[in-house]
């Protein structure tokens, strides 16, 4: 769900509204008002946060983008969530709305949950257990760009997507007890990770099948919208009645309002920041390399970088030409030079070419194809991948490069169509807004052949980055393989690694590690590093109390005004 | 847009007419003002310069204006310098045949980038100016001699367009096509194609032409020389075409000037704004836009295009004055904005 999101800072929002209900502190103990009920708390204030891109929606059944989930996790809190703390502790798993983890059958098939009891949305109305089947199917009928997570796991789900069913028939729920069961067709040891996703939190069950960006439905969370105006600002005010539901570990928030501003000039936006015009530099943006030692300097004591689980790439459609070539692909591979793409983002990427990013179980790092990413000066051998194309015969076929707007994104893509020139084919740049990029390369009518994606975590899982290069992320519109991979020896892969549960990843880093090898080689995408964050605050904000979750990032219900 | 009226007074001083033509009249007047031709040879050497692009990034910077060299490390005095360095900071200007001017964040060369987005911008502003004179004289002329319904029906379209600021009309046709492109009939324009925003502004500007011309055409069909057509037997076309527009051809020349000025820095913002020329193509509204992140940085990104673009429209636009003021000493046609 990420790719968006990084780019995205999607993980922003979700972690901001998960932080919302984590408010408390670290998140450590349960909380009663929107902090942690410490004497020390200072509750209250109106928290600025500028992001160089709006959310994709904030509906949170079709909100596939790290701006739209920091949003939608402060308003929409899951059956389970992620605790709300940093680095590798915030990887964990708590119970959200439901009371608590989930039971597992012993063919690990069926999930069992219990829905808390009392729980209310913001509006008042009471929660049923049979709203979180209304979320999933809602997420089907709508076309999330991560359906297929529910589709291919969930028994009846591809079913119901494809209209064959008029419900979910391997979700079953009890209003009057609250009781959840879940009936998957093959054990997916990732699967708890699905229940926290902002997509599966209920909702009230007449919310209408239709995206409602601008109207999004009422939530349980920490926060609620106030005004929205689309694709250019939109508001969190604190939910009176979310910190009486008591919910164990996550905040209720501190500050009772969080204005969130699109301003698409980075460097007007560090500059805000730097000046303490607002409070939060969007981790999903890149500081400019113009602002960035003024930064460094003046502002040390609030900002520094995050690594992130998150892999950058270009993506090249391997069902159309000339991409469908491996020699081209290859050759695209070998000319890329991974060292000038990090420059371009002012030294915040870390040059890589395996997909699966640092910290996710089976990345190795070092080099792919015999040439190192690091070295410098680069091993890029564009005299070579030359040849290749040639040699391919397809010297002077004409490719297209999407490229969203924003910096450094465009520039990377800039790079990367003169890259392609220099190679051979006829080359040009499509650069469309940041908004509508991903359902716009994502609609396969548009058959795009090459461009910018990037993949942050949803969760800490390889399959979850594997989603992209499987058969079953391929979607008509809201498509996440955007390279069409439809590889046999990938799927007999994920067959035998997907269902290991997520206790057990360590014993199968080997075959993750092979797999990305093998994409390595196939040249199915063209990684090029993998992204730090910024966290930065402005000196209104108490840093050290922010969270900076590794899959929401800034936690909005963590931050609290000095 | 306006100079002192030099020429205007030294008519009202002395005739040196002669009973000379109005065509030599004009260029006598012309010729006697000096910041005006001085301006016109500024803005002919910023033309031939931008032609010769070509010729300097093949045998001078020996780089292309799209080519990325952002991982190079040049010499400049002895001294071994990133033209990108590790933060994405571009060198400056070099003062040297490579990256005279500096590079941008993807190591282009700022010069090469300079002189080929002159000639994209240029050729926009002409063909945008081609477009708006063509399609404001003959409007301009068959609402002006046909007057009644004919006129109501063009005058009201173009207040239509007219009711609409310029550069946000510019902005939503031009962020409404660069994408898909325009079709009409078989004819197909890319949506990356300069084509694009040469007929945005072609298009938002014919008002602001074809008012005035139309209100010269409702004099001129009033003058003798129409009478006199119309008892020879000339019929409407011929007369429109034959006897009204050569009439008018000193209006339009001004016009024509004036207007060049305006397309160019209309093209500049469009695509400062995203709405004009596709990156990476260089036009000094894109350069300007490319630099503005950067600008404290690295103000040469935005220093560089932003004083040619300034320097270019000043030129033209005293030459155009300069001209209006050549063929209309009375000051009779303005532009109205």
């Amino acid at each position: 769900m990420r790719q968006r999101r990084t780019a995205l800072g999607l993980g922003f929002l979700a972690l901001a509204l998960g932080l919302a209900a984590c408010t408390g502190s670290s998140g450590s103990s349960s909380s009663s008002t929107g902090s942690t009920g410490s004497s020390t708390d200072k509750p209250g204030g109106t928290l600025q946060v500028v992001q160089g891109t709006a959310p994709d929606s904030l509906d949170p059944q079709f909100s596939y983008t790290t701006q739209g989930a920091e949003a939608d996790d402060m308003v929409y809190t899951p059956l389970l969530q992620y605790a709300v703390k940093s680095g590798t502790a915030g990887t964990q798993l708590i119970p959200g709305l439901a009371d608590a983890l989930p039971t597992v059958s012993s063919d690990q098939k069926t999930y069992t949950l219990t829905l808390r009891s009392g729980l209310k949305y913001s509006d008042g109305t009471a929660v049923k257990a049979s709203d979180f089947t209304h979320a999933i199917e809602r997420a089907c009928k709508i076309s999330w760009g991560g359906k297929s997570f529910y589709t291919n796991y969930i028994a009846g789900a591809a079913a119901y997507d494809s209209g064959k069913a008029s419900s979910i028939s391997g979700i079953k729920t009890n209003d009057s007890t609250g009781q959840i069961t879940i009936t998957l067709t093959q054990p997916y040891g990732a699967f708890p990770n699905l229940l926290a996703f902002p997509s599966s939190a209920p909702i009230p069950s007449s919310t209408p099948m239709k995206v409602l960006s601008n109207n999004p439905p009422v939530g349980v969370g920490p926060y609620k919208f106030g005004t929205i105006v689309p694709n250019a600002s939109y508001e969190l005010v604190k939910n009176p009645l979310f910190a009486g539901f008591k919910i164990p570990n996550i905040p209720t928030g501190y500050v009772d309002k969080v204005e969130v501003t699109k301003n698409t000039n980075t460097n007007t936006e560090a500059q805000m920041v730097l000046n303490n015009q607002a409070d939060i530099f969007d981790p999903g943006d890149t500081v400019p390399a113009s602002v960035l030692n003024a930064v460094q300097t003046q502002a040390k004591d609030r900002y520094q970088t995050v690594p992130l689980a998150s892999t950058y790439y270009f993506f090249l459609n391997t069902q159309v030409a000339p991409f469908n070539n491996l020699q081209a692909r290859q050759a695209v591979n070998l000319a890329t030079d991974r060292t000038a793409l990090a420059r371009l983002s002012s030294g915040s990427l870390a040059p890589g070419c395996h997909f699966l990013p640092p910290t996710i179980v089976g990345h190795q790092g070092g080099s792919c194809n015999g040439a190192d990413p690091n070295a410098v000066p680069s091993s890029a051998d564009v005299a070579k991948a030359k040849q290749m194309i040639k040699a391919a015969g397809l010297a002077g076929t004409k490719v297209t490069v999407w490229s969203e707007t924003r910096s450094p994104r465009q520039e990377f893509c800039a790079y990367f169509n003169d890259l392609l020139n220099q190679l051979g084919f006829k080359s040009s740049l499509k650069v469309i807004q940041d908004t509508v990029y991903f359902q716009t390369i994502g609609n396969q009518s548009l058959e795009p052949q090459a461009g910018f994606a990037d993949w942050s975590q949803d969760f800490p899982n390889p399959s979850d980055f594997y989603l992209l290069l499987s058969k079953a992320g391929i979607q008509k519109v809201n498509n996440e393989n955007f390279g069409n991979v439809d590889d046999p020896k990938i799927e007999s892969q994920l067959a035998k690694l997907l269902p290991v549960p997520a206790t057990k990843l360590s014993t199968v880093a080997s075959g993750w590690a092979a797999l990305d090898t093998y994409v390595a080689d196939q040249g199915y995408v063209d990684v090029y590093g993998y992204q730090t964050a910024p966290k930065f605050m402005s000196n209104r904000v108490d840093f050290t109390k922010a969270v900076f979750s590794p899959v929401y990032y800034i936690e909005y219900s963590t931050v609290e005004l000095k | 847009m306006t100079t002192p009226d030099v020429v205007g007074s030294a008519e009202k001083s002395a005739d040196p007419t002669g009973g000379a033509g109005p065509l030599r009249l004009a260029l006598r007047r012309l010729k006697r003002n000096r910041i005006a031709l001085v301006f016109g040879v500024v803005f002919v050497l910023i033309v031939i310069a931008c032609l010769l692009a070509p010729v300097y990034a093949a045998d001078i910077a020996h780089t292309g204006p799209n080519t990325n060299h952002i991982s190079e490390v040049i010499t400049i005095n002895g001294k071994a310098t990133n033209v990108v360095s590790l933060t994405d900071l571009p060198i400056g200007p070099t003062w040297h045949s490579k990256f005279l001017l500096g590079a941008d964040t993807n190591g282009r060369d700022v010069a090469v980038r300079l002189l080929y987005g002159g000639r994209t911008s240029l050729e926009i502003g002409l063909i945008a100016t081609l477009i708006t004179m063509i399609g404001a004289s003959l409007l301009g002329i068959l609402a002006g001699f046909f007057r009644g319904w004919t006129d109501t029906v063009i005058s009201r379209i173009l207040d239509l367009i007219w009711a609409y600021p310029a550069l946000l009309l510019g902005v939503a046709l031009g962020v409404s096509l660069a994408v898909g492109g325009l079709s009409i009939g078989p004819v197909h324009i890319a949506g990356g194609s300069n084509l694009i925003p040469a007929l945005v502004i072609g298009v938002v500007y014919i008002p602001y032409v074809a008012r005035p011309v139309r209100g010269e055409v409702l004099s001129l069909r009033e003058r003798e020389f129409v009478d006199a057509a119309r008892i020879l037997g000339y019929g409407r076309l011929r007369i429109m075409f034959s006897e009204i527009l050569p009439n008018l051809s000193s209006t339009l020349l001004v016009f024509f000037a004036l207007q060049l000025a305006q397309s160019i820095v209309l093209e500049a913002a469009l695509s400062f704004l995203g709405a004009g020329v596709q990156a990476p193509n260089a036009s000094w509204g894109t350069m300007l836009a490319d630099g503005v992140q950067d600008v404290t940085a690295s103000p040469h990104l935005t220093l560089v295009p932003g004083i040619t673009l300034v320097l270019a429209v000043l030129a033209v636009n005293i030459f155009g004055d300069g001209l209006r003021q050549a063929f209309d000493p009375r000051a009779r046609v303005r532009v109205e904005r």
